[in-house]
C-alpha cells in the first residue's frame, strides 16, 4: 500500500466489514427482538424477572460468577418419540407391530413412517420432539438456550468457561431456595468434589436471639457455625437465590421447540 | 540504509531519535511493567483459589471471579496496550528517521491512560465490575484511556507523517491498522455495552466480537508489526516480502476480523457459522507468516540463545501455534470437546504471553538502552527473564490445553482438570519472576536518569556564584 | 552511542527492508478453494442468516419439520398441506378461485355454513351445473377430490378452508366425515338445486 491513507482506507473497510456484520446485524437482528410465544400456546415469553431476581443478576455480575459458569445449554440435535397412545381395535396386531418396530431416537421421516404404520393398524400415536446433546443428557437443561431467554437481562450473563455446571436451567435442576443458599455458604456440604469457594461474605454469622431465626440455615456439623450462633443469609444472598431459580430455559419456542412432558390444556 | 540518508542539512541521527523517545516510553513501559507484576500477582492468586479453595476466602475483593478479571484486564490494558503503544512509537519515530514529534503528549497520556487503568481495577474489586468478559473496566476508565490511546495515535500518525522515506514498511501497515483498529472496537463495544446498551444476548455478540478483535486481531497486528521490524533488523536479513506481508495483513484482517463467536452460543445459526467461514480461511494467512519467517530467519546471521533475535523467533512462532489453536476451537467438531474449557483460555493465554508479551518484551529490552544512551543495569536479566517467559507460557498453555481436553471429554469434571491446574499455577509463578525481572530493570534504569537529572540540577543550583556575576 | 557489546543482538542500526517477490499463485488457489469449502459449509449450517434458525438446525426447512405439533395446530398444518396439493390448483392457494376453474372459498357461504354436513358433501361428491357463489353463477364441473381423502385429511382440509382468508368457522373432525361418507349412497355428483336442497 502506498501511503497512510490508503492503508486507513483499506483497515476502515475491513473492519467495517465485520462491524456491519456483527455489530449492526446482531443489534437489527437481536436488539429488537421482542417478546414472543410459547410454543402452540398463547403465553408471553419471555416474562420480566420479578424484582429480587433483577437485582439477584446484580450480584451474580458483581460477584464475577460468570468466571466459571455459563449461562447457555447446548443442544446437538433433536430426535423424534413415537408413543402409542391407544391401541384401537386390533390391539393385539397393534402391539405386536409395536414390539417390533424402533419407537425412540428417529429422525422426522422415520418417526413419520413408523407412525402412519402404527395407524394402518389402527393404532393411535403420537410423535414428541425431543433435544438432545451432552449437556440434556448430563440434565442441565431440556433444549438449547436460545435469544428470547435473554431478552431482559443487563448484562447479559453467558459465561465462557465451565469451571463449575451450567447454570441455564439450575432454578430447574435445584428448585430449593435452602439447598441453593447452603451451597453458596458451603458448597462442600452440598457436594463434597466442589471446587467452589464458599461465598460467606454473602451471609452473616450472628448470636442466635431469644429465638432461633427462621430464615437461618441449617448446616451439617462440619460447617455448622458455633454453638449459639447460627448463619442468616443477607439480602445478596437471597437475591442471588432468586436470580438463579428464575433461570429455567423450559419452554419451547418456535426457534427451539421441542414437546413438553406435560402437554399444557 | 545509506540509500534512505538524504544528504539533507537537518539530518537527524538514531541517538537524537533514540533520545526524543526517552521520557514518552519510559512513562509507557514504566506503568506497563508495574501493571505487568501487579496483574501476574492478581493471576497467581486467582490460580491458587483453584486447588485451595478457601485461600484468602473470607475476603470479598478478593472473590475468584473479581480477581480473575482483575487480572486479565491488567495484564492486557494495563501491559500489552502501553507496552505495545511504547515499541510502536519507537519503531514510527526510526522508519521515519525523524524525532518523535509532540514528545510531551504520550507522556501526559501514558499517565492518563494508567489512572484509568488503575480506577478499573479499584472498580472490579469492589464489584462494579461492568459484567462483560475483558471489559470490566468502568465508564470513567473508557474516557481516560480512548482519550489516552487517541493522543498517543495523533503522536504516532504525527511522526509517521514525517517520513523521508515514502515508501511504507510493512510494519507500518500492521502498525497504523492498529491505530484505527484500537479506538473503534473500544468506543464501540463500551457505547453499546455500557453507555447505551443494546437488548439481550446482541450485547454477547458485541462482547465477542470486541475481544476477538482486541486479543486476536489487535495483538496481532502489533505483534507482528514489531516482528516484522525486528527479525530483519536482528537478524541481519531483510524481510522476504513485501508481497507476502501485504497479502498476510490483508488476509490476517479480513478474516481475523470475523472469529470470536463461539460455537454453540444461543444466537442464530449465521453468526457461528461465518466465524467457522473465517477459521478455516485463517490457515491462508498463517501459511503466509510462516513463509515470511522461515524465509527471513533461516540463514540470517545472528545466532543467540535467550537473546531478542531467540525471542522474536520464538513469539512469531508461538503466533502460528496460537493461530491454529484458535482455528481448533472454531472447528465445530473439535469444538464439541474444547467447548467452554481451559482449552480456550489456553489459546487466549498463549497469544497474549507466548507470541505478545515475549514478542514486545523483546522489542523493549532492545529500544531500552538505546533511549536511554547506557547499558541495561542487569543485562544477564535478559535471557533469564526469557527462559522464564517461555518456560512459563509452556507451563501454563501446556497444563491448561490438556487439562481442556480432559475436562471436554470427561463431562466437564473438575477433578480430572486438577493436576494441571496445579501446574499452571507454577508456570504463573514463573511468568511473574520473568515480570519481576523486566521491572527491575526498567525501574532501576528510571530510578538512575531520574538520579542523573536531579544532580544535574542539584549541582547548577549549589554551584558557586562567579564573582563577575556577583553585584556588589 | 550505546553500550552494545553485552546484548546479544547485531548492534545495528540499520533500518530494515523488504525484498520483492514473484506473485505465488499456488496461495490465491488455495484460498479459492478454502472459500468455496466454507461456502458450502456455510450453505448448510447457517439457516442464511434467518433470525430463527439455531444450531443444530441448518436452515428454515429443518426447523420447520421438527415442530411438534399439538392437536389443533396439527390439523391445521396438515390441512394446509394437502389443500395446497388437491385443491390449491383450482381454488387458489389464496382461496380465491379462478375465474373459469373454480369458485373462491374465501367468503363464500358454502364453506362458512354453521352446519358442516353440506360442505363435507361437496368434496365426496363433485359438483355439476350451476351454483351461486357469492352472488355470482358458476357453471363448473367439480370432481369428486376428495374422495380419496382419507377421513382425517379431510377433516384437515375442511377445517383448514373454514379458518383461513378470514373465513371464521368450527373445525371439522374425523368423525364428522366419516358419518358423511357412510350416509353417502351413490358417487353421483350433486347438482346446483341438489346442494340447495341439502340441509347444512
Amino acid at each position: 500500500m502506498k501511503n497512510g491513507f490508503t492503508v486507513f482506507l483499506a483497515s476502515f473497510f475491513v473492519l467495517g466489514s465485520s462491524w456491519t456484520a456483527f455489530v449492526l446485524g446482531s443489534a437489527i437482528q437481536l436488539g429488537h427482538e421482542k417478546q414472543t410465544t410459547v410454543l402452540n400456546g398463547s403465553d408471553a415469553y419471555p416474562v420480566q424477572r420479578a424484582g429480587e431476581a433483577t437485582l439477584g443478576l446484580q450480584v451474580y455480575r458483581a460477584s464475577g460468577c460468570a468466571a466459571c459458569h455459563t449461562e447457555q445449554v447446548q443442544q446437538n440435535g433433536m430426535a423424534c418419540d413415537v408413543i402409542l397412545t391407544a391401541a384401537g381395535k386390533n390391539a393385539a396386531a397393534v402391539s405386536n407391530l409395536v414390539a417390533k418396530l424402533k419407537l425412540s431416537d428417529l429422525s422426522e421421516e422415520e418417526a413419520a413412517a413408523t407412525a402412519d404404520k402404527i395407524t394402518a393398524a389402527g393404532g393411535k400415536v403420537e410423535t414428541r420432539i425431543i433435544a438432545t446433546g451432552g449437556d440434556i443428557a448430563r440434565g442441565w437443561g431440556i433444549r438449547h438456550s436460545v435469544a428470547a431467554d435473554y431478552l431482559y437481562d443487563y448484562p447479559v450473563q453467558l459465561g465462557s468457561l465451565r469451571v463449575g455446571p451450567d447454570l441455564g436451567a439450575i432454578g430447574v435442576r435445584m428448585a430449593d431456595v435452602n439447598l441453593q443458599l447452603q451451597h453458596l455458604y458451603a458448597p462442600k456440604s452440598v457436594n463434597a468434589a466442589s471446587a467452589m469457594p464458599p461465598f460467606r461474605f454473602l451471609f452473616e454469622v450472628r448470636k442466635v436471639g431469644t429465638v432461633r431465626s427462621p430464615e437461618a440455615l441449617n448446616l451439617p456439623k462440619e460447617f455448622a457455625p458455633a454453638d449459639g450462633y447460627e448463619v442468616v443469609p443477607k439480602p445478596e444472598a437471597r437475591q442471588l437465590v432468586a436470580y438463579l431459580l428464575s433461570l429455567r430455559a423450559d419452554v419451547p419456542l418456535y426457534e427451539a421447540p421441542f414437546t413438553p412432558a406435560t402437554p399444557k390444556k | 540504509m545509506n540509500v534512505n540518508e538524504k544528504s539533507n542539512a537537518a539530518d537527524v541521527s538514531p541517538g537524537q531519535i533514540d533520545a526524543s523517545c526517552r521520557v514518552p516510553l519510559l512513562a509507557l513501559f514504566g506503568g506497563a511493567a508495574l501493571w505487568l507484576v501487579v496483574g501476574l500477582v492478581l493471576a497467581l492468586i486467582a490460580s491458587i483459589k483453584f486447588h485451595q479453595p478457601e485461600f484468602l476466602v473470607n475476603c470479598s475483593l478478593l472473590t475468584y471471579g473479581r480477581v480473575q478479571a482483575a487480572a486479565n484486564d491488567l495484564i492486557l490494558y494495563g501491559f500489552a496496550i502501553p507496552a505495545g503503544l511504547g515499541v510502536m512509537l519507537w519503531i514510527f519515530a526510526r522508519l521515519s528517521q525523524a524525532e518523535l514529534i509532540l514528545p510531551l503528549v504520550p507522556v501526559v497520556a501514558a499517565n492518563i491512560w494508567h489512572a484509568g487503568v488503575f480506577i478499573g481495577l479499584v472498580a472490579i474489586l469492589i464489584g462494579e465490575t461492568s459484567g462483560f468478559a475483558w471489559l470490566e473496566f468502568p465508564r470513567a476508565s473508557f474516557a481516560l484511556m480512548l482519550a489516552a490511546f487517541i493522543l498517543i495515535a495523533l503522536s504516532a500518525a504525527g511522526t509517521f507523517g514525517q517520513r523521508r522515506e515514502r515508501e511504507l514498511y510493512p510494519s507500518h501497515w500492521f502498525l497504523l491498522a492498529a491505530l484505527l483498529w484500537f479506538p473503534w472496537i473500544y468506543s464501540t463495544a463500551n457505547i453499546f455495552l455500557l453507555i447505551w446498551p443494546v437488548r439481550g444476548v446482541a450485547q454477547a455478540v458485541i462482547n465477542w466480537w470486541y475481544v476477538n478483535n482486541l486479543i486476536f486481531v489487535w495483538l496481532t497486528l502489533v505483534g507482528l508489526g514489531v516482528a516484522f521490524y525486528f527479525l530483519p533488523k536482528l537478524g541481519g536479513k531483510p524481510l522476504h516480502s513485501r508481497f507476502y506481508a501485504q497479502f498476510a495483513f490483508w488476509t490476517l484482517t479480513l478474516f481475523g476480523t470475523f472469529l470470536g463467536i463461539p460455537q454453540g452460543a444461543p444466537v442464530p445459526a449465521w453468526f457461528p457459522a461465518a466465524s467457522t467461514l473465517a477459521s478455516v480461511l485463517l490457515i491462508i494467512p498463517l501459511i503466509a507468516v510462516a513463509i515470511i519467517f522461515v524465509k527471513t530467519v533461516c540463514g540470517a546471521g545472528a545466532n543467540c540463545k535467550g537473546g531478542p533475535f531467540c525471542q522474536v523467533k520464538f513469539g512469531t512462532v508461538v503466533f502460528l501455534l496460537s493461530g491454529l489453536m484458535l482455528i481448533a476451537i472454531s472447528c465445530p467438531h473439535f469444538s464439541q470437546i474444547t467447548r467452554y474449557t481451559w482449552f480456550e483460555t489456553a489459546q487466549t493465554q498463549l497469544q497474549i504471553f507466548g507470541f505478545f508479551a515475549i514478542v514486545i518484551l523483546a522489542g523493549a529490552n532492545e529500544i531500552l538502552p538505546r533511549i536511554m544512551a547506557s547499558a541495561l543495569p542487569f543485562p544477564k536479566f535478559v535471557r533469564v527473564q526469557h527462559w522464564c517467559f517461555m518456560l512459563g507460557t509452556l507451563l501454563l498453555v501446556g497444563s491448561l490445553a490438556v487439562s481442556g481436553i480432559e475436562q471436554g471429554l470427561n463431562n466437564y469434571s473438575f477433578a480430572t482438570a486438577l493436576p494441571a491446574l496445579r501446574i499452571s499455577t507454577l508456570g504463573l509463578f514463573l511468568l511473574l519472576i520473568g515480570s519481576l525481572l523486566f521491572a527491575a530493570n526498567v525501574f532501576v534504569m528510571t530510578i538512575k536518569w531520574k538520579l542523573g537529572l536531579a544532580k544535574v540540577v542539584f549541582t547548577t543550583v549549589t554551584a558557586p556564584l562567579k564573582t563577575a556575576e556577583v553585584k556588589s | 552511542m550505546s553500550d552494545e557489546s553485552k546484548s546479544c543482538s547485531t548492534p545495528s542500526n540499520a533500518e530494515p527492508k523488504a525484498t520483492r517477490s514473484t506473485v505465488p499463485m499456488w496461495i490465491f488457489s488455495a484460498m479459492l478453494v478454502l472459500i468455496y469449502l466454507g461456502t458450502v459449509y456455510f450453505d448448510h449450517h447457517s439457516g442464511w442468516f434467518s433470525a430463527k434458525v439455531y444450531s443444530p438446525y441448518g436452515n428454515v426447512d429443518e426447523l420447520e419439520l421438527y415442530q411438534p405439533k399439538s392437536g389443533a395446530a396439527a390439523q391445521l398444518a396438515r390441512g394446509k398441506q394437502v389443500y395446497e396439493q388437491v385443491c390449491g390448483l383450482c381454488h387458489g392457494v389464496d382461496g380465491m378461485g379462478k375465474p373459469g376453474q373454480a369458485p373462491p372459498l374465501a367468503g363464500s357461504e358454502w364453506v362458512m355454513a354453521k352446519g358442516t354436513t353440506r360442505l363435507t358433501h361437496i368434496p365426496l361428491l363433485g359438483v355439476t351445473g350451476t351454483i351461486k357463489v357469492q352472488g355470482k353463477d358458476w357453471n363448473m364441473s367439480m370432481a369428486a377430490m376428495g374422495a380419496s381423502l382419507s377421513d382425517s385429511d379431510l377433516a384437515s382440509v375442511l377445517t383448514y378452508i373454514r379458518g383461513s382468508w378470514g373465513n371464521k368457522a368450527e373445525a371439522v373432525t374425523a368423525d364428522d366425515v366419516k358419518a358423511v361418507r357412510a350416509g353417502i349412497k351413490s358417487p353421483v355428483p350433486m347438482t346446483g338445486e341438489q346442494m340447495m336442497k341439502m340441509p347444512e
